[in-house]
């Protein structure tokens, strides 16, 4: 497909409706990302997205697309209840991969000549990895319950506080779960994994607030300049990565008897109101919610080997959850439509929700101010806190950017590596890192990803989102 | 082709990992597919007690059949700690295989993971008769 882009603004592009499309697309870019986006096939998986059946307003991207599978990654389309579709590709592998950001009273320069120390308390206590497997056993009945409860269900177990639940999006437990349609499989694969980081781009940081944007949103999000802050960036393991294929395989197989047309495999997908639709959802909140309680767990032992390396009490400490958000899902939320109030199903691959101040589904602490929406960075790169804003709701169902996205291959990436001690680069900078894999330091180096500082300057130049804090890293434990 | 090496090279991709194996026949294609993608997420000798496993696979077509071969190999891997260390096709069409599989216990002591594969993808999947020989182009989600 040969795609045209009009630009409408300094962060605005359109791409226009032709053929089989349904909807215009609309990427939210500037004129120094839209370059790259046009180099791969990811404005093509945003006109194909246009083609879905019940899609509303237009099929959008995000300043950090990149092209992923059906959907591209920074993809945000919403569909009518009626006629639309679900799409297990629109979610993503990693269902409810997602981040979850903790303050606390400490300030850097009192834990600085400690951090690597703590880096190395971290990457004992901390699962992480590929093959990395969890100290928790799951009982029958509790792998029902954690798919259910989610974050609440950790909370009953001891990891955490009900408090913590509040500043969790959905609450950390997304309605509409049911344990009886996941496979076998997906059980499997995530039953020894829950309270594990992961491998890949997932990561556990710990980090200094090196500039406060707006000073009235950071005292609502208790943050301050020079204060230590945790980053914990994972998703929903085996689990979700299960789920997602055993639906895709499934709506894959039934795509043929429906009336419609699809430009990708990958986007293989069921009516909403189908059998089929419905089961995908109360699989994916199940793993929604299994993520949800892995981030709680990840937390609570974060504290604890805090609490033992730095030999500090919970007082001093004084973590706190700021906020915890999904970049992977599809929820069914209230819209604004031509005047209307409609439920729409909005799929969020690698986009973050951002619910604008007043927004009834926000926790009475942030009602004022706006949704924290959480950006992390990539490894040894500033992650950013934004508050989201009522240009989200207008613009993009409330949805904001999620990160920074690749722009180099893994391999790409390990030849511009070769013969760097890329974990002595990243010490020079006053950054301590450790990882399991021998091979993750080269393929996650800073090149390797768009520069997230200009990926947020569009989501606060659009009115999207606006910057709160920018948040540099002092400690990295990687898989 | 070398028969004694698995015909396998990597394909640059910028947020995954992707392969393009050959065959000399599409039953060659598949063992190699599947042997290749073990290869990417574990090393070490096999050893020790193995086991047999029959396995048939069906698809739409050959590049869905592809994909969900290699699918029941990952979950072998990821869900069941199991290895697969050999591999014959006993037949194959473009909607059905069947296949023996010779696989071992995963063992720490012995085998390292490399990598880790969340899904095989459709994403750009071929499977494609070249003039001598088969190919298959496959992206998995890592």
């Amino acid at each position: 497909m040969d795609i045209k882009l009009e630009k409408i603004d300094n962060y605005r592009w359109l791409i226009p409706k032709t053929g089989l499309m349904r909807v215009n697309g609309l990427v939210f870019s500037n004129a120094e990302l839209i370059k790259d986006v046009q180099g791969d096939q990811s404005l093509t998986q945003v006109a194909n997205v246009a083609t879905l059946p019940g899609i509303v307003g237009h099929s959008l991207a995000m300043p950090d697309i990149h092209w992923g599978y059906g959907f591209p990654i920074g993809g945000v389309a919403a569909f009518d209840l009626d006629e639309g579709i679900i799409s297990p590709g629109g979610v993503g592998y990693d269902i409810n991969c997602g981040c979850r950001l903790m303050t606390t009273r400490l300030r850097a320069d009192e834990i600085r000549p400690l951090m690597k120390n703590l880096v190395s308390a971290l990457f004992q206590n901390i699962p992480a990895g590929v093959g990395s497997t969890s100290t928790i056993r799951l009982s029958k009945s509790d792998e029902a319950k954690v798919v259910v409860q989610g974050a609440a269900w950790a909370v009953k177990k001891g990891f955490g506080t009900i408090e913590d639940l509040e500043r969790t999006e959905d609450l950390g437990a997304m309605e509409g779960a049911d344990p009886s349609v996941l496979s076998e499989r997906a059980i499997k694969r995530g039953r020894d994994q829950l309270g594990t980081l992961g491998s890949g781009n997932h990561f556990l940081e710990v980090q200094v607030v090196d500039r406060i944007y707006n000073s009235e949103k950071a005292n609502a999000y208790n943050l301050f300049e020079g204060q230590v802050t945790i980053f914990i960036h994972s998703g929903s393991r085996g689990l979700g990565h299960q789920v997602c294929d055993d639906f895709l395989k499934q709506m894959s197989t039934h795509r043929s008897k429906e009336s419609f047309e699809l430009p990708d495999r990958q986007l293989a997908c069921a009516r909403l109101k189908s059998d089929q639709g419905r089961r995908y959802l109360a699989a994916m909140a199940c793993a929604a919610n299994y993520a949800w309680a892995n981030r709680q767990i990840l937390m609570y032992w974060t504290q604890e080997t805090l609490l033992k390396a730095l030999s500090i009490s919970p007082r001093e400490l004084g973590m706190r959850l700021l906020y915890d958000v999904c970049h992977n899902i599809a929820k069914k939320e209230l819209h604004t439509i031509e005047g209307k109030e409609t439920v729409l199903c909005v799929h969020r691959k690698g986009a973050t929700r951002a619910l604008p101040p007043r927004h009834s589904l926000l926790p009475e602490v942030y009602r004022n101010v706006g949704q924290p929406v959480l950006i992390p960075g990539d490894m040894g790169t500033l992650s950013y806190v934004l508050a989201g804003e009522e240009g989200a709701m207008l613009n993009s169902f409330g949805s904001s950017c999620h990160g920074a996205g690749r722009v180099l291959s893994r391999t790409q990436a390990t030849k511009k590596a070769k013969g760097r001690a890329i974990h002595r680069e990243l010490e020079d900078k006053g950054i301590f890192v450790q990882s399991r894999g021998k091979r993750t330091l080269k393929e996650e180096i800073s090149e390797a990803y768009k520069d997230v500082s200009q990926v947020v300057d569009v989501v606060h130049g659009a009115g999207l989102a606006s910057r709160v804090a920018r948040l540099r890293p002092l400690g990295v434990i990687k898989g | 082709m070398d028969p004694n090496k698995l015909n396998f090279k990597f394909l640059d991709h910028t947020a995954d990992l992707g392969i393009i194996v050959s065959g000399l026949d599409l039953k060659d294609l598949f063992k190699t597919a599947a042997k290749s993608m073990i290869k990417i997420i574990v090393k070490g000798k096999p050893a020790g007690k193995t086991n047999t496993v029959k396995l048939t696979v069906e698809g739409e077509d050959l590049a869905d059949l592809m994909v969900r071969w290699l699918s029941e190999i990952l979950y072998l891997f990821e869900g069941e700690k199991v290895v697969l260390t050999d591999v014959e096709i006993e037949s194959i069409s473009p909607t059905h295989l069947d296949a023996i599989l010779i696989t071992t216990s995963f063992d720490p002591s012995l085998h390292e993971i490399l990598c880790e594969i969340k899904a095989v993808t459709y994403h750009q999947i071929e499977v494609e008769k070249k003039d001598d020989h088969w190919e298959a182009k496959v992206i998995f989600d890592v």
